[in-house]
């Protein structure tokens, strides 16, 4: 197996060197669907240049990485231009392999709390149990889905800095399930200033670490550890970010850009359509409503919901956030695509993988297409391509949809019995 | 959120019926879009084409134009001139002509490099020339152009159009309304002119870098926002056809179709489209015969993907154009003459002129059944949508037998004893993995065919080698190709043959590769889409394996002939009998023989001069999805359960 995982890595080193390499690279990297005003490396080189000719870059409209970002890519730009497609390489196979070690973890975590849980089951239910032999592959799929995922790969090799976002929310997924309170929190603070929405998973995070704690009484005082450490962090990062830039004035061009959405560029997500329609003076009003349901609006039925299983909460919550964010990507998308196997387990009650898959499959060919047809053609408009792009959306709320509820089913059967009857009928779940 | 219930108690009523129906279904969607296609001809199914966009004001003003006697004089000159040079063009009677009516006149030269055979260079030259809006500053402009076709040209000539492009623009200089440049485009070499002058234009390269050498331009003028395309066969013009269809299956926007058919009819010009009459019955029936056959040869000509005139080069640019071809009159009756003709020039170019912005109201994906109909998108998406649902249908139903057949083996795992149990973990692990050969076979028989796309150049070479011609290396070499790529399924199907879930998977695979590939192309060219659609929607169905031998070998068979490369040879020699009925079948199959070869050739050097896409369609889509389907053929899971009973 061991042996099998090394080959993946080689092999999927060598595609993105080898396309990051090709005449494929400037087509790849210039499509809307991948790199957003906020993550195409182009605009970091720009700013990097302006920051090396001693011009603060967060003046302008044209930058929006944070000054750490900032800081990092210009020495990188400078000193070791040679190497920055191999960085991105490097990066994406060591998020793949911090996602395979999650996964292993979550895993024997699985197996040890069924193990704890088993009394309380149903007796026909053991044929939903999870056996030894089931925890072997989930991991390995979860470094594929990593590894050969498309989106991933362009997301790479167009070298956005999605890669890094990315790398950030697999360590956080891995601390967390460690339970590693400091190490965590720094890490999604992290991806907190970069992204600004990762700061959602500190729900999840706060309760994973609290269930660490063997005694009750302190778990109320375990969370409340965990905000306090997350919040210097964060503070922590945003005076090292104050200092490097100079000036507060980063905050309006990373936080701002997000969460005032100015750019309209289109891109996979819902809000550009939404915004080049809207009159201006209702504008306000339409970005709250868009923003809380981007971030909180899920946060508190799903943590009420699942707060029992914090890691498929903390997926859960990365999915719609890569949803319904201001610049969705399809790396963002790949990344919780990537989890999914660890619920290998629930895909037996998943009733929509069908559609989602032909969905995923369409969508993303008709994208470009249309794209084509509206840009160099002129012969379509924006709505053909927002239709695909709403389609996207819908075939991805339908899988989270479908999977949370596939997780509620299992359980369900877990502690009821497989046969449900009332009144001698054979009933059936349904949600409404 | 009725779709998200619980499967634990069974499928639905619905989902069983559809597993139980499915072939009854596929078989109903499919004649139903089919049919319902057809119906659409008929003009109960479809709308009377109108005007969007207001701002063309067509045919508001009284037609002022009145030098057609000076068109005459140009023609006659043309001729005498043209006679000196057979195989040229009369650059200089053309340049002087446009600079003693004082336009900007230009030449632009253009190289181009035979991408196959010798590599030979061929040059080329048009003429040009500008007439600078006095009401603006040189934002806008509309083009009009003319093939030169020299005497020995085996088109019909047209030297009447560029005598009425030269009275038109006399007319032109003299008007004081013109708020967009009008640009007179002479053209040479046909198509490759048009193409040329269009890149060094836009100073960009469509096709492949260093087969056409654009060259440089020295004047310009606004960005263009539309262009009529004149082949004028004759002074006396019996009725003009206008030609729509353009590079890729693009059309123009229906607006710019409507104007010109409405200012022929303004200036009592017989038109017509695909040169067939709007016919007059009393018989639905032949009514809707007459409609559908016009239809179709619409579709015919947009599903080649080849533009038929100069205009389609211009629509990749964003440029709305079209071709007016006038034939010559012959028998009875009042023919039009340049006065007529240039007067429909004038309302034209009049109408354009007033546009306020680009063409973006109106259609621009429709069918035309007739010269003043029009389908349009939302009408004739649905029965494409109804004859691909099938292959979509076909999936789900193989998709939900494989669950259902996976919940079945459960149950009876748990009776086994413990032994079994860990040969099942064991043979669950495998099933797992199946996976992987799929995905591995996908991406080989993909690769193979980019293999193939990039191969002609490759293939040219090594047949000048051994002195074959470039048709018949680039046949060799695809036939070798094609052999090497139907042994694929031996060593495919060890792989993925070993599990039932595995082979449903690749079917299923195959089923919804073909499916988007059809949506896809119907967006860009539907034509195209649909004719494919019609001929591999039901034998991509028809390819699941069975256990008849007979029917094995008769499916094989007509996979065969749906390969690519022999659709080609098909559709190529059925076009030839159709151009020409009369010949004898021995003139025929050599006159097809000779198509054929070129065939190839034209789809390569399209694909790197013009960008056309149905070669890089054909191998590197459709051809993929041909071998998917070719190993699903070989996929039979009966041999295998044979071999496992002869094991007990």
């Amino acid at each position: 197996m061991d042996n099998l995982m090394c080959l993946g890595y080689a092999v999927a080193g060598y595609i993105r060197y080898w396309l990051l390499n090709s005449d494929y690279k400037q087509t790849i990297g210039d499509r809307v669907e991948i790199s957003s005003p906020l993550n195409s490396w182009r605009k970091v080189t720009e700013g990097a240049y302006l920051y090396s000719e001693g011009i603060n870059p967060y003046l302008g409209e044209n930058f929006h990485e944070t000054p750490l970002g900032l800081f990092v890519f210009h020495k990188m730009i400078s000193n070791i231009p040679q190497l920055t497609g191999f960085i991105f390489i490097v990066c994406d196979l060591i998020t793949a392999h911090v996602l395979y070690h999650t996964a292993q973890l979550f895993m024997s975590e699985l197996f040890s709390r069924q193990m704890r849980e088993k009394e309380k089951y149903a007796k026909d239910a053991e044929t939903l149990l999870l056996k030894q032999s089931d925890l072997v592959l989930p991991p390995v799929y979860v470094a594929s889905a990593y590894l050969f995922n498309p989106y991933i790969i362009f997301s790479c090799i167009s070298q956005t800095t999605t890669v890094f976002a990315n790398l950030c929310l697999a360590f956080t997924f891995l601390l967390m399930i460690k339970g590693k309170r400091l190490a965590c929190c720094s890490v999604l603070a992290l991806a907190t200033l970069q992204s600004l929405y990762p700061v959602i998973l500190l729900v999840p995070a706060s309760i994973y670490i609290a269930k660490a704690e063997s005694r009750r009484s302190l778990r109320c005082s375990s969370f409340i550890l965990t905000a306090v450490t997350f919040i210097t962090a964060l503070h922590l990062l945003l005076y090292i970010s104050l200092k490097l830039a100079g000036g507060w004035e980063f905050l309006h061009a990373t936080h701002g850009f997000i969460l005032n959405v100015p750019d309209l560029q289109p891109n996979v997500g819902l809000f550009w359509y939404f915004f080049t329609e809207m009159f201006e003076n209702f504008r306000l009003l339409f970005i709250c409503a868009f923003q809380i349901n981007a971030t909180v609006l899920y946060l508190i039925p799903l943590t009420l919901r699942f707060h029992g299983e914090p890691m498929l909460l903390a997926t859960s919550l990365t999915a719609l956030t890569a949803i319904f964010k201001s610049y969705p990507t399809l790396g963002d998308v790949g990344f919780y695509l990537a989890l999914l196997p660890m619920w290998k387990h629930l895909f037996k009650y998943m009733q929509q993988g069908f559609v989602v898959g032909c969905s995923f499959l369409s969508t993303s060919v008709m994208g470009p297409v249309v794209w084509h047809l509206w840009i160099y053609s002129r012969s379509a408009n924006a709505n053909f391509y927002f239709g695909v792009t709403l389609a996207f959306a819908t075939a991805q709320i339908f899988l989270v949809t479908d999977i949370l509820f596939a997780y509620i089913k299992r359980e369900f059967s877990l502690f009821h019995g497989l046969h449900r009857e009332v009144n001698g009928k054979t009933t059936k779940l349904v949600l409404e | 959120m009725g779709l998200l219930t619980d499967p634990g108690a069974g499928h639905g009523r619905l989902t069983q019926l559809l597993v139980t129906y499915h072939n009854k279904l596929i078989i109903l969607l499919y004649i139903g879009g089919v049919l319902w296609f057809m119906i659409l001809a008929h003009k109960h199914f479809n709308a009377g084409t109108y005007f969007s966009e207001n701002a063309l004001l067509p045919g508001l003003v009284k037609g002022e134009f009145d030098e057609d006697a000076i068109a005459k004089v140009y023609q006659s000159e043309l001729l005498d001139e043209a006679a000196k040079y057979p195989n040229g063009v009369p650059y200089s009677w053309l340049i002087a002509k446009f600079r003693q009516l004082n336009l900007d006149t230009y030449t632009h030269n253009f190289t181009l490099t035979y991408p196959l055979g010798l590599g030979n260079k061929f040059t080329g030259k048009n003429v040009y020339a500008i007439l600078r809006a006095p009401r603006s500053s040189s934002t806008e402009a509309l083009v009009l152009s003319v093939p030169y076709r020299p005497p020995s040209s085996v088109n019909p000539g047209t030297a009447p159009s560029i005598a009425i492009m030269l009275a038109v623009a006399k007319f032109f200089r003299r008007q004081k309304y013109w708020a967009k440049d009008v640009i007179f485009l002479v053209t040479e070499h046909e198509q490759l002119g048009v193409q040329a002058w269009l890149e060094a234009y836009h100073k960009v390269t469509c096709g492949r870098s260093g087969v056409l050498d654009h060259g440089d331009m020295m004047g310009r003028g606004g960005a263009i926002q539309a262009a009529i395309n004149l082949e004028l066969h004759a002074e006396k013009i019996g009725h003009i056809d206008v030609k729509i269809e353009g590079l890729n299956g693009q059309l123009p926007n229906l607006d710019l179709v409507n104007l010109v058919h409405r200012m022929c009819s303004k200036e009592g010009v017989k038109h017509t489209f695909k040169n067939r009459e709007s016919g007059n019955y009393r018989d639905w029936y032949r009514e809707w015969l007459h409609s559908f056959k016009t239809l179709m040869a619409m579709v015919a000509t947009q599903a080649s993907g080849v533009p038929n005139g100069n205009h389609g080069l211009f629509h990749r640019f964003g440029i709305e154009a079209v071709t007016l071809e006038g034939f010559e009159k012959k028998g009875k009756g009042s023919p039009a003459l340049y006065f007529q003709v240039g007067r429909v020039l004038e309302g034209l170019f009049r109408s354009l002129n007033n546009l306020l912005e680009r063409f973006h109201q109106s259609y621009f994906f429709y069918l035309l059944p007739a010269a003043d109909r029009f389908i349009s998108i939302g009408m004739y998406m649905p029965p494409l949508g109804l004859i691909c649902a099938g292959l979509v249908i076909k999936a789900f139903a193989l998709w939900l037998k494989m669950q259902e057949d996976s919940t079945k083996k459960q149950p009876a795992e748990n009776e086994d004893t413990e032994e079994d149990k860990s040969k099942l973990s064991n043979q669950d692990s495998t099933n797992n993995f199946s996976l992987v050969p799929v995905g591995v076979t996908v991406l080989a028989a993909h690769s193979v065919s980019i293999v193939m796309l990039s191969s002609p150049q490759k293939l040219n070479a090594l047949g000048l080698k051994f002195g074959l011609s470039t048709p018949l290396a680039l046949y060799a070499g695809y036939f070798i190709m094609t052999l090497l790529m139907s042994i694929l399924p031996l060593f495919a199907c060890r792989h993925i043959g070993r599990t039932v879930e595995s082979r449903s998977i690749f079917n299923i695979v195959a089923l919804l590769e073909l499916a988007t590939i059809l949506l896809c192309t119907s967006m860009q060219n539907f034509s195209l889409a649909l004719l494919s659609a019609v001929v591999y929607v039901p034998s991509g169905l028809l390819m699941v394996p069975t256990q008849n031998r007979i029917l094995t070998i008769l499916q094989k068979i007509l996979w065969v002939f749906l390969h690519p490369l022999w659709l080609l040879i098909i559709v190529v020699l059925f076009h030839t009998t159709l151009t020409f009925p009369d010949e004898s079948v021995l003139v025929l199959s050599e006159m097809g023989m000779r198509a054929v070869l070129k065939a190839l050739v034209f789809a390569v050097v399209d694909s790197y001069i013009y960008a056309n896409w149905l070669f890089p369609v054909a191998t590197a889509i459709l051809l993929p999805n041909w071998i998917l389907f070719w190993i699903v053929l070989h996929n039979s899971p009966y041999q295998e359960k044979k071999e496992e009973k002869n094991e007990d």
